[in-house]
């Protein structure tokens, strides 16, 4: 095959039309430049730089061809049928199931035990799932032994894996004790053992077993672990569990009677997935089910026909989110949960090719620090309860319901703020002594439900009623309003103020319309001072009624922001245009115009904000000047020198001022100027003492 | 096993919640051009979440109320938002009203459409013309309320709501939002569809889907 020389091929003019190519067609291709460029890639395994070279084309129009061969069916890509089949198992599982995740084993490969072929499975999917750092909660079972006789995870650092349950002195392979240390040495773990049996004869035995320093540090470790993993039992005759020993044979028949399907961790549960009650519950030392729930991963790896209805239990009672099972099994669950039809409906669903040919350099996503994109609000307030611990604590182990360590106390009327995330520091950077008391959080840009909010406004609660304090948003208002309403059935007395200090989303006369944006910063102060200096429900209210009327946001745009799960922009700005008005949700904003110098966006919004201010030489006023997100430090100085010129040119004394993120758009560039008029008594609620993770003020 | 009532309503939210991950692309897009563009994520965060709920119930002895009373929970619950609380009365609404039922009649059918579209309504404090999803739901209710009225079965019934709201969802394009975010952009915000509208069709397809299907032939 002929090469041409580079300089001949720069000539060439590349269109994606048979004709375009610049390199004559070997005869055996016939004239189609798409089944040569499909050759050279699929059969002779080349890069598309090497086959743009040989054609004498362009590496986009490669790359256009060989997508356009897949959309016209010259190139077939075909799965497996059983590994397409079981993918698809694997899918409609986890969407059936609201599961974190499922790896479905083909089920037609007989040459190896399924116990076998399953611990495989696990052991791959383990190998992604655990990290350094983790704590694995291990149970015991022929499954567990089978994933750590092939689970091989290098290079992870501080991982601990700790026996979920007591130990047993039956004799078989897979003890709680073996399964654990296995795995452990299988991962290069430290070991926690549990050193006391599982099943002790009787309550007073494990009551005194469970009060030992010893055992109690071991259960410590415990209830620290974010992962666990575990086999399903079932109750069917032929089960293990009957021949292992490590159940007394009449207690099981009791559980039995009770309508008991299934053993998970070794506790008993029902066809539904509740716990089922019998002799051995508290003579039992190993993790409660409520403990299993509470951890972050919970990996169950099970297959089987005669364990579909322990495995459909264990799914029901959401003690699994990682399901690990084979096609067969997998296809028997669902038939078992009636949705056989749907199964097969969805596997005849015509493919929609999103398959777009684009050139090489062209950018479809913006880069972020992710792991699952599903997860970021998870994770991002796994981090903030760590980071602020100080601050606040979950309460009743929610992370989207946060409230201040030292904050709500009896006779303090409690201070509950809240919204969507993505805007952080705000909302749960002000919750502490003399700010917000607790907070409620939703997902991105979304309001907290009305569950959320009410546990923030019971756990705020000191008796003296709860004031709701949020931006004026559809969502959050009618999620605030059920929450209040929930709260009224609880005899908490609830008021609220929502914040409306956007002056460029609705005009004047429609002030009541306009939306809640980073003046919230200063609402919040007031409202937190009012409250934490022990005024009454009603002066609470006021006040912060008066800071609300008094406080005035604009906001400009220059870039739009991207969502995790999209990564790309969520409109566009043009490149020589900045949106005027801006909300903090990637909203567009209210005009868009060319873009212009820093002072002259600056004075376009205090000229706005003065209009509608009103104010006289000598008056007072607090400043914040706020990024979306992206617009970086040195921008913003420039941003607040000119509304220092601006507010000293009319005589205006800064009181106090803030430059920095307070109240962002995830990484949108742009900023907000908020300017709060004060008078003598939002002065002094200003000054107030405050500790919180974002504001400290004295 | 039987095809009971809470088991069609089962499949009818495994079904919605198949055709808004299908949409949701396009719903997001959609919500990009004059919202904050997470509308389809949303969605089917809330429908995902009705699953994994209804999952968890025996449905060979659930009443078809109790099936939405959970939906309701679930989907309030995963959302927030503003579809959480809309969608949730609407859901609960649903449940009143079918009560005890237990058979999923083309009348109850139609009940069910109209109860949702008065809980919507309730809770957004909306009417027609606002831009809202309420465009789609009630062109869709007027249509479910007049084939009862005539005694139309089924399937022909299904036709005449659905068409409904496509044309409720498309007539949003030349519409001003007066309320949610959309309501800030003024004007900018014609042109272009409402994604709640849009969500609400898709809503509506599936069900006519799985009331479809079952329907014995008369």
């Amino acid at each position: 095959m002929t090469v041409k020389t580079s300089s001949a091929r720069k000539n060439g003019t590349v269109r994606a039309g048979a004709e375009a190519a610049s390199e004559p067609i070997p005869l055996r291709y016939g004239d189609d430049p798409y089944v040569w460029a499909c050759w050279l890639y699929y059969e002779d395994h080349m890069t598309q730089g090497d086959i743009a070279e040989i054609m004498g084309i362009s590496r986009a129009t490669v790359n256009s061809y060989l997508a356009d061969a897949r959309a016209r069916g010259i190139v077939n890509i075909s799965l497996e049928p059983s590994r397409l089949s079981s993918l698809s198992i694997a899918q409609e599982l986890k969407r059936h199931f609201g599961l974190h995740d499922c790896l479905v084993v083909p089920s037609d490969d007989n040459t190896r035990p399924l116990i076998d072929r399953l611990g495989g499975a696990a052991a791959q999917a383990l190998a992604k799932l655990l990290k350094s750092g983790d704590t694995l909660a291990v149970a015991w079972g022929r499954t567990v032994l089978a994933i750590a006789e092939q689970v091989s995870v290098p290079g992870l650092q501080d991982v601990t894996i700790v026996q979920a349950t007591g130990g047993t002195a039956a004799s078989f392979a897979y003890t709680p004790e073996l399964c654990a240390s296995a795995i452990a040495g299988a991962v290069k773990a430290k070991l926690i053992n549990i050193t006391a049996p599982a099943v002790v004869s009787t309550a007073e035995v494990r009551d005194m077993l469970l009060r030992e320093p010893l055992i109690q540090s071991q259960f410590g470790a415990l209830a620290k672990a974010n992962k666990a993993l575990f086999g399903i039992s079932s109750l069917r005759p032929n089960s293990t569990i009957h021949t292992s020993g490590f159940f007394e044979s009449v207690s099981l028949q009791q559980y039995l009677a009770r309508d008991a399907v299934g053993v998970v961790a070794g506790r008993f549960i029902d066809g539904q997935g509740n716990p089922v009650a019998g002799p051995l519950d508290d003579r039992t030392i190993g993790i409660s089910l409520d403990m299993l729930k509470a951890i972050g991963l919970r990996i169950a790896v099970a297959g089987g026909f005669d364990k579909v209805p322990a495995i459909l239990a264990t799914l029901r009672g959401g003690y699994v989110n990682v399901l690990i099972t084979d096609a067969a099994t997998g296809r028997g669950i669902l038939n078992a949960d009636g949705v056989t039809e749907l199964d097969q409906k969805l596997s005849q669903r015509p493919r929609v090719d999103n398959t777009v040919a684009l050139p090489s350099n062209y950018r479809t996503h913006i880069k972020k620090f992710l792991n699952d994109p599903n997860d970021v609000v998870e994770e991002m307030l796994d981090g903030v309860v760590k980071a602020n611990a100080a601050y606040v604590m979950p309460i009743k182990g929610s992370h989207r319901a946060l409230v201040a360590r030292t904050g709500p106390r009896p006779g303090k009327v409690g201070l509950v703020v809240g919204g969507g995330t993505g805007h952080e520091p705000c909302f749960l950077g002000y919750v502490g002594k003399g700010l917000a008391d607790a907070v409620a959080v939703g997902n991105i840009f979304s309001s907290p439900p009305p569950g959320t909010i009410f546990q923030c406004a019971n756990a705020a609660s000191g008796g003296q009623g709860v004031l709701f304090v949020y931006g004026n948003y559809a969502g959050d208002v009618m999620n605030f309003e059920m929450a209040a309403e929930i709260a009224a059935e609880h005899n908490i007395e609830v008021r609220t103020v929502v914040t409306t200090d956007d002056i460029a989303s609705s005009p004047l006369e429609d002030k009541e319309g306009r939306r809640g944006v980073a003046g919230n910063f200063f609402m919040f102060k007031i409202a937190g001072a009012a409250c934490d200096r022990g005024l009454s429900l009603d002066a609470c209210e006021a006040v912060t009624r008066k800071a609300n009327a008094r406080t005035f946001t604009m906001g400009v745009a220059l870039e739009p922001c991207s969502m995790p799960q999209t990564r790309r922009h969520n409109f566009e700005i043009g490149p020589d245009d900045i949106e005027i008005g801006m909300g903090i949700h990637g909203e567009p904003g209210v005009i868009r115009e060319k873009m212009m110098s820093a002072d002259a966006i600056t004075d376009r919004i205090m000229d706005r904000i003065f209009s509608e201010m009103k104010p006289a030489a000598g008056d007072h006023v607090a400043v914040l000047v706020n990024s979306f997100g992206a617009t970086p430090m040195m921008e913003l100085y420039i941003l607040f020198r000119r509304v220092e010129q601006r507010l000293s040119a009319k005589d205006i004394t800064i009181e106090a001022n803030w430059v920095g993120h307070y109240c962002t758009s995830l990484d949108m560039v742009g900023a907000s100027i908020t300017v709060m008029h004060l008078d003598a008594e939002l002065t002094e609620l200003l000054h107030h003492p405050c500790d919180t993770a974002v504001l400290r003020i004295g | 096993m039987s095809d009971n009532a809470a088991r069609r309503l089962s499949r009818m939210f495994y079904r919605i919640s198949i055709a808004i991950e299908a949409g949701k692309d396009h719903l997001s897009d959609l919500d990009g051009a004059i919202g904050d563009a997470d509308h389809g994520i949303t969605m089917s965060l809330g429908f995902m979440a009705v699953n994994a709920e209804l999952a968890k119930l025996n449905l060979d002895d659930t009443l078809p109320s109790e099936v939405f009373t959970a939906a309701a929970s679930a989907f309030l619950d995963a959302v927030g938002a503003s579809t959480g609380p809309l969608y949730a009365t609407a859901f609960r609404r649903a449940a009143q009203a079918l009560k005890q039922d237990e058979c999923l009649s083309a009348a109850d059918q139609a009940m069910i459409v109209e109860a949702m579209t008065t809980g919507i309504k309730e809770r957004g404090k909306g009417q027609r013309g606002d831009k809202t999803m309420l465009d789609a739901w009630i062109p869709a209710t007027e249509a479910a309320v007049n084939a009862r009225a005539r005694s139309a079965g089924g399937p022909e019934m299904w036709n005449s709501i659905l068409e409904a709201a496509e044309a409720g969802a498309n007539s949003t394009r030349s519409m001003v939002a007066a309320r949610g975010r959309a309501a800030r952009l003024g004007e900018r915000s014609l042109g272009h569809m409402d994604p709640g509208a849009a969500s609400a069709v898709i809503i509506l397809r599936a069900m006519k889907d799985t009331f479809g299907e079952g329907e014995p032939a008369r």
